[in-house]
């Protein structure tokens, strides 16, 4: 019985170590195999205002722009279809910024944290108000969300131009799968999880996510809403609207809540939230999903119109 | 204050009623914190079986004097006690009860905000030489939140502290 208890034991712990040692089954057609680069020069430099337009008429400097954020595993390809829209109307700009880790490899991505995630849109921001650009916006879907309310909390824009305002899309604050909170015990069993892509969305997301940034995403969180809870007072003049689908099974709904009731605008004012009638995560993004209804196409441009009438009223 | 009882919880009564604070600390989220009751009686598999009551809230936890969400649990539950005519015993039991998150505005009523719980629950319990007893415990709320039908603040994992009081050391 001792002997066979033992060996029990001996087996768990072998098992614990092949789980912690296992690799994912990467192939080149994945983002994550490295091959598919979205940080190569001309990749990065053609989403980003600040490469695009080196010397800036004073006209351009008067017109919005908006740094566009995306989420966990994601790419620039998130907001692609914000700056098509800017395009059409020619009333601001887009500058998508490609978070730190984000489209390059798995390597890359596991050994990145979530302040090397927040760095990118800090550099574009600091460019953008170095350049003279004078209305300043920015956008964060899902966990872009918090990395922005990181950079309010911590007076990052003190030292810049102050940001006009802020968009936040499908903001993460609590995740839908709460088996996250555990990732602390579960992790370094797991090793890494993963999502089914559909043939759209390949190449543009990880499929793989490595228990170590799993944690990161979760101590970002988590800080997130405990900043929330203390109280967040948003820069002198900055707006902010949320934009929150009303079954998302990404980012818990509840986020909106925490972020309305946990930021107030300089003058101690509610910011705007806009519960919407939605299932998906990201609801602004419809390029590269299986099915595109009507009625989802109409949200979103209603939802970019709404962004447009903010920052040129 | 406990100490200045000089009796021992006695377990040869017919039926025990203790009284107590209990606080909660949901992993990852909320304190939530209140009063909670225990009885158990001869009639229940020989004080084996213990029958709880509870009211947990972060009113007077982590949402005092702070923005984090207003949220009740009413919890019933039953305890098999292991040891149970031993000071230092060890339990599990299963709880159900009453869930409810305050959304404050009709703009978020949309949202999931109120839910059954059925929760697992196990820990430890010590009576002490005077009439009253400790326990701590850890919980496994398996209806947890979802993103679309259950409140997005129904976390899995919870610990618990609770002290009691006995009523009928008398």
């Amino acid at each position: 019985m001792k002997k066979n208890t033992i060996n029990l034991i001996a087996i768990l712990f072998f098992s614990i170590l092949v789980a912690c040692n296992s690799t994912p089954n990467i192939d080149n057609s994945m983002l994550d195999s490295g091959m598919i680069s979205y940080a190569i020069p001309d990749s990065l430099n053609k989403h980003l205002l600040s490469a695009n337009m080196p010397n800036p008429t004073p006209q351009q400097l008067n017109t919005p722009v908006i740094i566009a954020a995306h989420g966990y595993t994601a790419t620039t390809f998130e907001w692609d279809e914000l700056r098509t829209y800017a395009g059409n109307k020619g009333t601001f700009y887009v500058s998508q910024v490609l978070l730190g880790g984000h489209g390059r490899s798995y390597t890359d991505f596991k050994k990145s944290t979530w302040q090397d995630w927040q760095s990118a849109i800090s550099w574009e921001y600091k460019n953008l108000s170095d350049m003279g650009f004078k209305k300043i916006y920015l956008a964060g879907s899902s966990t872009g969300a918090p990395l922005i309310i990181n950079m309010v909390k911590t007076h990052f824009f003190d030292q810049y131009t102050l940001p006009k305002g802020i968009f936040l899309v499908d903001p993460i604050v609590v995740s839908s799968n709460k088996t996250l909170t555990l990732v602390g015990l579960l992790g370094p069993v797991l090793g890494f999880t993963s999502v089914d892509l559909s043939n759209g969305e390949k190449g543009h997301w990880y499929v793989y996510r490595p228990q170590e940034t799993l944690k990161q995403l979760m101590a970002l969180i988590d800080l997130t809403r405990t900043d929330l809870e203390d109280g967040i007072s948003l820069p002198t003049g900055t707006y902010l609207k949320v934009y929150k689908s009303i079954k998302d099974e990404t980012a818990d709904p509840i986020s909106a809540v925490m972020i309305y009731k946990g930021i107030r605008t300089s003058t101690g004012g509610n910011v705007d939230v806009e519960m919407e009638n939605s299932t998906l995560h990201v609801f602004t993004r419809l390029a590269g999903r299986d099915i595109e209804t009507p009625e989802q196409k109409v949200l979103q441009q209603k939802t970019f119109a709404d962004m447009e009438n903010i920052m040129t009223k | 204050m406990f100490f200045v009882f000089g009796i021992k919880a006695q377990n040869t009564k017919a039926y025990e009623l203790a009284l107590g604070l209990k606080f909660q600390k949901t992993e990852q989220l909320y304190w939530e914190n209140g009063v909670a009751a225990d009885f158990t009686s001869d009639f229940l598999v020989h004080k084996k079986i213990h029958l709880k009551l509870s009211y947990l809230t972060s009113r007077i936890g982590s949402a005092f004097l702070s923005n984090a969400i207003r949220q009740d649990n009413v919890v019933f539950g039953a305890d098999w006690r292991f040891r149970s005519d031993k000071d230092f015993q060890v339990y599990a039991g299963l709880n159900t009860g009453f869930f409810h998150a305050d959304m404050e505005l009709p703009k978020f009523d949309v949202l999931p905000h109120n839910s059954l719980l059925l929760q697992m629950e196990t820990g430890f319990f010590y009576k002490f030489k005077f009439p009253a007893a400790a326990s701590v415990s850890l919980g496994y709320n398996v209806i947890n939140g979802d993103g679309v039908n259950l409140p997005g603040t129904l976390f899995p994992v919870y610990y618990q502290l609770s002290f009691f009081y006995y009523l009928n050391n008398k």
